[in-house]
């Protein structure tokens, strides 16, 4: 009987500590902090708050409040519209109380508060110098790094499915291919904007033939449509799809070792519903095969990663966005939903006028939050 | 001196009135088994604090500002919590007491040692980071004045005092009269914690409203006076709380106070009334 309770009370005391230490910040040991030989010093009475200095570094300071008077008072940092970035109470007179303050850049109010009531005993305090909060490099860095771990399960995907889609190809097999053709894609579709960070090979995997410029040579997923859907021969194929795959398997490398940054991450997820809008929508993209919806799947699933990706960032700095978000790739994941035809989806020539207008606006309807996403992570 | 035996006191008494109340019910509803619980509630918040408190004295740790008022915060709404609970576990208790339904009483505290273990580490781990900071700022202080040290140590003391008091003539006093004094006392010491951890959510910056005050009665209830200290130890009485303070204190004690203070619905049923709520 006695042992859960003692079992409650040790969680309850570990919770609590847990929850202290929480922000590996501040419970780490301030050794790295040049606070510790340069105490503010802070020299309050019934009348008066001297702080030593008017004028401190950002980063962590250490202020060091006396009390010479006669009745307690307490000391705050605030920063404008009286937000409180740190305080100490109860400063008994005669006592000497410390607090360790992080402070950014920027124009705060250090105050005194004898007797514990009113504003207190202003003084400017100004804070200039690089801050970088920790924490949110450091919720950042693991956004990115998410991230990362998703482009890489889906390149090795791609690498895959392309290979097959390589080889059925290659071995003639038409109706092979054909079924291929859209799986192979939605790898590629899910990653393209770290695909498109190595300007030259998007082209040479992906460009359709009525973006073609003067005199550039046909590769890529498209001419293979072409010769599948139109010509229905693809016997002369072979060295166009060895391309494709030393193409495919060398962005998928760069992929993998590109450094990318958040501002990417936020940037690529609006690009991806960007394509749905102007190419997918419309029946460019796939335009003899008329498979767009797989793309449109697959950008929308890319884009959703990588706000998932941010999100933790997101909802610390712009809960609202978040919940936004959440439901408007909702509403397009249904719209879209709507069309899925045994484990893919209908054709493009299969939708009506009225539905592909709903397909547009719910990605008109997720177009807009998602380009605040790029404000919210720099916020 | 007498503004650090303030202090003491202050802090003091935000823990030992629950501690206080918490005990005599134990001792009155015959359950003294459950006393070394309390103790060790008691003892582990103590040491809790007090190990905290040196860690972040002795060594470079530091805990944040935001971070040391939200453990207040955290601790003082789950302290409301359980505050609330005991309010009408006593209350059940009480019935089954007078309806000399021994069986009964088993059954109401048969959720006790956890919650009497969790009350009293609540009600002393809620002040006591602070209060365990204060003692050793004034130890460090003592070799140039002993006064802050022997100030807040005498505060505590008498904190202790008080609180062995209230046990004392609660022990005498008849058991409806026990049930509803402490009851109610109880009520108002839970809607002080209760403000108080909004007032702790305000200063961490996490609810907004900490420059807006509701009223400012620091000329009749000055802050550094004993009377001041009683009431802001015993209640969470401040001078000059905030608009958002004042309402979660009324938000809370007023509906309280209504389902405690409402007559006790009858064991039997009685078709003779009307259908109880």
């Amino acid at each position: 009987m006695r042992n859960p309770i003692i079992l409650a009370a040790a969680g309850l005391a570990l919770a609590t500590l847990s929850a202290c230490s929480g922000e590996p910040q501040t419970a780490t040991t301030a050794g790295a902090s040049p606070a510790k030989d340069a105490k503010i010093a802070v020299a309050a009475s019934d009348t008066a708050c001297k702080v030593a200095v008017s004028e401190i570094n950002a980063g962590t300071s250490t202020f060091a409040i006396t009390n010479g008077g006669s009745k307690v008072t307490e000391f705050y940092v605030y920063a404008a519209g009286d937000r409180v970035m740190g305080e100490v109470e109860n400063i008994v007179p005669g006592l000497t109380r410390e607090v360790i303050i992080e402070l950014p850049p920027g124009t705060y109010e250090a105050a005194c508060k004898p007797g514990m009531v009113g504003k207190g005993i202003r003084n400017p305090l100004k804070v200039s110098g690089e801050h970088k909060p920790l924490s949110d490099d450091a919720q950042l860095a693991e956004a990115t790094a998410g991230y990362k771990r998703y482009i890489k399960s889906q390149s090795d995907t791609l690498l895959v499915k392309t290979q097959e889609f390589v080889d059925a190809v290659k071995a003639g097999e038409i109706d092979k291919a054909k079924d291929l053709y859209p799986v192979a894609r939605t790898y590629w579709e899910r990653i393209e904007p770290v695909a498109e960070i190595f300007g030259d090979l998007d082209p040479a995997i992906d460009a359709r033939e009525a973006d073609l410029e003067e005199g550039q040579e046909w590769t890529g997923f498209h001419r293979i449509e072409k010769d599948l859907w139109i010509k229905k021969d693809v016997a002369g194929d072979g060295p166009i799809a060895d391309k494709l795959m030393t193409d495919v398997k060398t962005i998928v490398q760069k992929a993998n070792e590109a450094q990318l940054s958040p501002l990417q991450l936020a940037n690529g997820a609006k690009e991806l519903l960007d394509e749905v809008a102007t190419g997918k929508i419309t029946g460019e993209e796939d335009i003899w095969s008329h498979t767009d919806l797989w793309d449109f799947d697959a950008n929308l699933q890319g884009s959703k990663a990588a706000v998932q990706a941010l999100r933790p960032v997101l909802e610390e700095r712009s809960p609202e966005l978040v919940k936004t978000l959440d439901e408007k790739f909702a509403l397009a994941e249904a719209a879209l939903g709507a069309h899925q035809k045994g484990s893919g989806w209908k054709l493009h020539n299969e939708l009506s006028k009225a539905e592909l207008k709903e397909l547009s606006d719910a990605i008109n309807s997720l177009a807009e939050p998602i380009s605040k996403l790029a404000a919210a992570v720099t916020a | 001196m007498f503004a650090s035996y303030l202090i003491g006191l202050r802090e003091g008494l935000e823990a030992t009135l629950v501690v206080s109340v918490l005990v005599a019910f134990l001792v009155k509803s015959d359950r003294r088994d459950r006393l070394p619980l309390v103790w060790l509630g008691v003892i582990a918040a103590a040491t809790l604090s007090i190990g905290f408190g040196a860690l972040l004295t002795f060594t470079a740790a530091h805990l944040g500002h935001r971070q040391q008022e939200l453990f207040d915060a955290v601790t003082s709404l789950l302290a409301t919590v359980f505050v609330t609970w005991m309010i009408f576990w006593m209350r059940r208790a009480a019935r089954s007491l007078s309806g000399e339904l021994r069986a009964k009483l088993t059954d109401a505290l048969r959720l006790g040692p956890v919650a009497v273990v969790v009350m009293a580490f609540l009600a002393v781990a809620r002040e006591g980071l602070e209060t365990a900071l204060l003692f050793f700022a004034s130890v460090q202080g003592a070799t140039t004045s002993a006064t802050p040290l022997i100030g807040i140590s005498l505060g505590i003391l008498t904190s202790i005092v008080i609180g062995w008091g209230l046990y004392k003539s609660a022990l005498k006093i008849n058991l409806t009269t026990f049930f509803t004094w402490t009851g109610l006392l109880l009520i108002l010491v839970a809607a002080g914690i209760f403000k108080y951890g909004v007032h702790d959510l305000q200063e961490a910056n996490i609810l907004p409203g900490l420059s807006t005050q509701a009223f400012d009665i620091s000329a009749v209830l000055p802050a550094d006076s004993w009377w001041g200290a009683l009431v802001s130890g015993m209640f969470n009485i401040t001078p000059q709380p905030t608009v958002l303070e004042t309402i979660a204190w009324v938000a809370y004690a007023v509906p309280t106070l209504v389902l405690f203070l409402r007559p006790p619905s009858s064991r039997r049923p009685t078709p003779t009334v009307s259908t109880t709520a």
